[in-house]
């Protein structure tokens, strides 16, 4: 990563900020900074153009609401993944001259779209109308009539709690000059009209209010509630209609998606142009970027430089500066980013760990899952995927370290003697009366499987080994030697010298190894009590620390036994397996081959399923707590460049 | 075939591993409840949040395992099941202890765990992984069990 320094005429900024965009390798800082001291302020100032970037952003999410909305509408069948589509930027840009109508399209979806939410609205509205007069339908008093000259009509709801003969002979008592009608009732409530006097009007409400009585007006309405409830359907049905016709006008629109797709990307690209200028300063005629340049690509940008005849300069980042991180890797670990990035980028100070991961991730997702059939289904799945679309990002990435996962499963699988378990030998002799002579090349692991843990446990050995020796060479990189050899070089001593001196006997039998084991050991521990206690003050607790220090062997115990789900894992898969041609062949004859085969396709689908995934996320937790535990540090901010993010249109740049 | 106390132990050994299926319902249980609730905000997610919630499930699979290789032993499955003392059933009925104990417990807890990890996507679904990483930091126990059990019943002599 370099730091770079560009100086230039304002006059030809827009063309350089365009060229710049088209290389997309270089990461704009802010410059907010700079803008608090006062030493830089009395030269120059923030540039920017924030209304234009409020502006565009207003037209982009307009467009994201058109295109969400045609997305509705869209019938066509939508491919298994969405890619973007691969343009040169000439056809861009001549398409973009092309579609003039874009905006009246998306100004007329827009338009559509805000009646039909206004028709929707209005419909609830009705149809929360029509609910309140469902209860009054048989009352045949026209609503707006509630008095006469000496009558008056009330109108209510009444708790169903209340006995309603009751309160009738109750209100009777009162007075007898009053009809008492129960219009409806449902699982809340009667309804109910009184007739009554005007005069006594006020004494009847009052009387049942005690009832809970709560007086039902219909404002604004004329007729009875049936007729309305008529009308009220009349005018659904004209909203429906209308609704349709919007809906086809719609419809129509929907095949100028792409044309709208590419006007949304193009707004983005105009935004961001005009967003980055917030991160520059000014002066009345010139300008000035910092930022970041990757190695690799320093000669491309120093070219367009040139050629607009800017100032620049590049810098190293400065001893503990923090910069961007972009992770570059071969062709065959490149992917395997995808893994590294999930956890987290590694800090400046820290080394990318991804090409010494990714051979290990492969062969313990490769070991867990075991099994030939199984890796080449997903091989073959990933393989299929990726050649059909041009998928980008970590999910194209993830693809890629499936596939190296299928091979490193496939040649698990030839050691281990698994075809789809035991069941291609056992449907082949059940099915077609075939003995196939498959059988493991290195070990069964259901039959011993002490051998395939012992060698779990020597990989998982390697591996911590592997990743203390990462700790190793960043000390030894910054310079401080002695750690590397008290902190990494102890240890490895500590955990070589026991093992040899216990089992050096079984390994070459006779050799002096177990007497060399001992003295590997007693060293180490001498070394560990000497030098662990370093940091503290005083001769009796830097002894403390040192003797506590021995404790940490716990620690790598419990690392080393983790390992210990290689072997597993791998014969969960394998044991399901053999569960499922047992399963499979115990009927004869014909249903027992159509079980068979019904058996063997769901339940190798599912057993796929549930151990592909246990197997990633277990060699991912195996690099993630033991691997990047013994040196990985995280926290680094990912390198992001100023360049065209579109979403729907992928711009090839002619260079 | 002899029907013995032996081969009744055996049998309920089979039965205890299996067992580990109560904590692979509660810990899935667990995990698509969490599940059901982000998706009600973004039916998107349904891949992953399916994904954490199948975590908790392997407990299960893995007492069925060794329920299975048990019944294979003292032969259930093929209808004759060998006259097994005493002792041997006990020490298959011992040895399918971790993986039905420590299946079933380490499961609820590891659906606990997704169902914070489906909350997490719900937030921030870029951190799948994380999430993930975490459920199967439980899950470790159940495969030790697994391992444990099926090294046990492995070396019964019969």
């Amino acid at each position: 990563m370099n730091k770079v320094n560009i100086i230039g005429l304002d006059s030809i900024k827009t063309e350089l900020m365009k060229r710049i965009m088209d290389l997309g390798v270089v990461e704009i800082s802010s410059q907010d900074t700079k803008l608090t001291d006062p030493e830089w302020t009395s030269y120059v100032k923030k540039d920017g153009n924030e209304n234009v970037v409020n502006n565009l952003d207003v037209k982009i999410s307009q467009i994201n609401e058109v295109l969400n909305t045609l997305e509705l509408y869209d019938t066509s069948k939508r491919p298994l993944f969405t890619t973007r589509k691969t343009i040169s930027s000439d056809e861009f840009r001549k398409k973009l001259e092309e579609n003039n109508s874009v905006s009246e399209n998306v100004a007329k979806v827009l338009e559509l779209n805000k009646s039909l939410s206004e028709l929707c609205s209005e419909g609830n509205k009705i149809e929360a109308s029509i609910l309140s007069l469902k209860p009054w339908s048989s009352y045949d008093i026209p609503l707006d009539m509630t008095e006469t000259k000496y009558s008056s009509i009330i109108m209510g709801t009444i708790p169903n709690i209340v006995e309603i003969d009751e309160l009738k002979s109750q209100l009777l008592q009162t007075t007898d000059r009053c009809i008492i009608n129960v219009i409806g009732s449902d699982k809340d409530q009667y309804y109910c009209s009184f007739i009554c006097l005007t005069e006594e009007k006020e004494d009847i409400l009052e009387f049942l209010k005690q009832y809970g009585f709560s007086a039902v007006i219909f404002k604004d309405l004329s007729g009875t509630a049936a007729e309305n409830i008529i009308q009220y359907e009349n005018s659904l049905k004209e909203i429906s209609a209308k609704r349709e016709t919007i809906d086809k006008r719609i419809t129509e629109l929907v095949s100028c998606k792409e044309e709208i797709q590419l006007f949304h990307d193009h707004l983005i690209i105009e935004r961001d142009k005009n967003k980055i200028l917030s991160n520059m300063l000014k002066t009345d005629t010139t300008f000035y970027i910092e930022g970041w340049i990757p190695e690799v690509s320093k000669d491309k940008v120093q070219k367009v430089l040139d050629e607009y005849e800017c100032w620049y300069d590049f810098k190293k980042p400065e001893e503990g500066e923090e910069f961007p991180i972009l992770l570059k890797n071969n062709a065959f670990s490149g992917p395997f980013d995808s893994i590294t990035e999930l956890y987290s980028l590694p800090s400046p100070s820290n080394i990318d760990p991804t090409t010494v991961m990714a051979p290990f991730y492969v062969l313990f997702f490769g070991m867990m899952l075991g099994d030939v059939g199984y890796g080449f289904l997903f091989s073959l799945g990933c393989f299929i995927i990726l050649k059909k679309f041009d998928i980008e990002g970590t999910f194209g990435k993830m693809l890629k370290v499936f596939f190296w996962g299928g091979i490193s499963t496939m040649f698990w699988g030839v050691m281990y003697g698994s075809w789809f378990g035991d069941g291609l030998v056992v449907g082949a002799r059940h099915l077609f009366n075939i003995n196939l002579p498959l059988t493991y090349v290195w070990v069964d692991p259901l039959k011993e499987p002490m051998t395939v843990l012992l060698v779990s446990f020597i990989m998982g050995l390697v591996h911590l080994f592997v990743g203390m020796g990462m700790q190793a060479y960043m000390l030894i990189r910054d310079g401080k030697i002695k750690d590397a050899i008290t902190d990494i070089g102890f240890w490895y001593l500590f955990i070589i010298g026991p093992i040899l001196w216990l089992a050096g006997d079984m390994i070459i039998p006779g050799s002096p190894l177990p007497v060399i084991g001992k003295w590997m050991t007693l060293f180490a521990v001498i070394g560990l009590v000497l030098t662990q206690g370093r940091a503290k003050d005083n001769i009796i607790s830097k002894l403390i620390s040192g003797v506590l220090s021995l404790y940490g062997i716990t620690g790598y115990l419990g690392d080393v036994l983790s390992y210990s789900r290689l072997l597993a894992l791998g014969l969960a898969t394998g044991v399901i397996s053999s569960v499922l041609s047992l399963i499979g062949s115990m009927v004869g004859g014909i249903p027992g081959k159509i079980m068979f085969v019904l058996v063997f396709v769901f339940g190798h689908t599912l057993n796929l399923a549930i151990n592909g995934l246990g197997s990633f996320v277990h060699s991912a937790r195996l690099q993630y707590v033991e691997f990047f535990g013994k040196f990985y540090e995280g926290g680094g901010d990912a390198f992001n460049p100023f360049t065209k993010k579109t979403k729907y249109i992928k711009i090839k740049e002619e260079i | 075939m002899e029907l013995t106390m032996g081969g009744f132990l055996a049998i309920l050994g089979a039965a205890v591993a299996s067992m580990a299926g109560i904590g692979s319902a509660w810990g899935v249980a667990i995990a698509g409840m969490a599940a059901g609730g982000v998706i009600a905000e973004d039916p998107k997610k349904f891949g992953p949040t399916l994904m954490l919630q199948a975590l908790p499930g392997t407990q299960g699979i893995y007492g069925l395992l060794i329920a299975f290789i048990i019944m294979n032993k003292i032969g259930v499955l093929g209808g004759n099941i060998a006259a097994l003392t005493t002792p041997q059933g006990l020490m298959f009925l011992a040895a399918a202890l971790p993986a039905g104990i420590t299946g079933t417990v380490s499961a609820i807890w590891q659906g606990k765990v997704a169902a914070t990890g489906v909350h997490l996507i719900g937030k921030r679904p870029e951190e799948i992984a994380k999430a993930m990483v975490y459920a199967a930091m439980v899950e470790t126990y159940a495969v030790l069990a697994l391992l444990a059990s099926f090294l046990m019943v492995n070396g019964i002599q019969i």
